[in-house]
């Protein structure tokens, strides 16, 4: 049983979702539409920010994976299946991580079908505000996602994606000039 | 950890307005933000069918001569209705994250009224004075399915089973099992693959 000290919301955290006692997560609210019985659903690396308004509506067999050093706001994630954020990403309030366009909360953790595609967000990505993020992406690293974008392609290493429907704008390697 | 079939709320079990008709098996995740700006006079003022799911991100927002229906089976996620006149849902309706239907502008589109109703709404202003809303019912039929973070304007009709694509502004007509998308929204000649 974990009960946040700076919990507003009156409920524990799920027992199988692990935090990191060096990361900081807004509120057990982000849980009240997880349904996942995974063991360990929901996992918190060091050092890592999940900020008010983000809401973890995994559906029986979702997994969600934070890694090092990211800053997670006000972001849905509603899938029944695995996403993965990988270390230093930034990810915008009201944007949508989910297995389809028109997701809804998953009613009850025996709710038949089968586990959604797996969503991965690389190392060091920036995912901006509203954006949307459908169908089972793989975002490469350092992938800038600018925001509002409606994403549902897969996105190559350091692209810079925008727009709906989204398309690849530009991109932005390590110590490039421009 | 066990579902929670409701959330619990222990600060805001408020009563629903009056002038709320809500079905059987029908489950609302309460909140009071959800009915903060409901103002409908109407008899009824909101209808919800019979076995909707309305969850913590959706509003009422219902001015006084407004008026919304849900019809059975639909779920909404996170609507935001801003009714002015009349939002009609029929049965079986989607609505994911973070959407707003609108059957209204709720300000002048001509900027010198829309001056007039800048002054009238301001706090010292006189909201008496306000200028008249101009709303066009939306209705939206049967198996539609609205994606997450959809804007739906002033007198657009839905199409029974048609699907809107995900942050697709909609602000005409979209036909019976059409799939719309994009900003601004066009019939979409293939599938995203996220709708396979």
């Amino acid at each position: 049983m974990t009960v946040l000290a700076h919990d507003w919301w009156p409920a524990e955290v799920p027992e199988n979702v692990a935090v990191d006692e060096s990361s900081w997560l807004y509120s057990s609210f982000a849980f009240i539409h997880h349904r996942s019985r995974r063991e360990p659903s929901v996992r918190i690396a060091p050092n890592s920010w999940v900020f008010n308004c983000a809401h973890f509506d995994l559906g029986p067999d979702g997994e969600l994976e934070i890694g090092e050093y990211c800053n997670i706001g006000g972001v849905v994630i509603c899938s029944n299946g695995r996403v993965e954020i990988g270390d230093y990403s930034f990810v915008g309030s009201e944007s949508v991580i989910a297995d389809d366009f028109a997701p809804f909360p998953f009613d009850s953790v025996d709710e038949p079908g089968s586990p959604g595609p797996d969503t991965t967000i690389g190392d060091a990505c920036w995912v901006g505000r509203r954006s949307l993020l459908l169908g089972g992406v793989t975002l490469g690293d350092g992938v800038i996602v600018g925001a509002g974008a409606v994403v549902d392609f897969d996105v190559p290493d350091y692209a810079i994606v925008a727009g709906n429907p989204g398309r690849i704008v530009g991109s932005k390697p390590p110590r490039s000039t421009d | 950890m066990a579902a929670q079939e409701s959330i619990p709320s222990p600060w805001d079990q408020i009563p629903l307005p009056a002038n709320v008709v809500v079905g059987r098996r029908c489950r609302i995740e309460q909140t009071h933000a959800m009915f903060h700006s409901y103002r409908s006079t109407q008899q009824p003022g909101l209808v919800l069918g019979d076995d909707v799911r309305v969850y913590y991100w959706t509003r009422f927002g219902i001015e006084p001569e407004g008026h919304v229906e849900v019809g059975d089976g639909s779920i909404l996620a996170g609507a935001v209705f801003m009714c002015a006149e009349s939002i009609v849902l029929g049965r079986r309706v989607q609505v994911s994250y973070n959407v707003m239907l609108l059957d209204c502008d709720f300000h002048p589109v001509d900027p010198e009224l829309r001056k007039l109703d800048a002054v009238a709404n301001s706090p010292a202003g006189d909201k008496a004075d306000r200028q008249p809303l101009v709303s066009k019912p939306v209705v939206i039929e049967d198996d539609v399915r609205i994606g997450a973070g959809a804007i739906v304007l002033k007198g657009v009709h839905i199409g029974a089973g048609a699907r809107v694509g995900a942050g697709t502004v909609v602000a005409k007509d979209v036909p019976a099992g059409a799939y719309v998308a994009g900003n601004p929204a066009v019939v979409a000649a293939e599938e995203l693959p996220a709708l396979r």
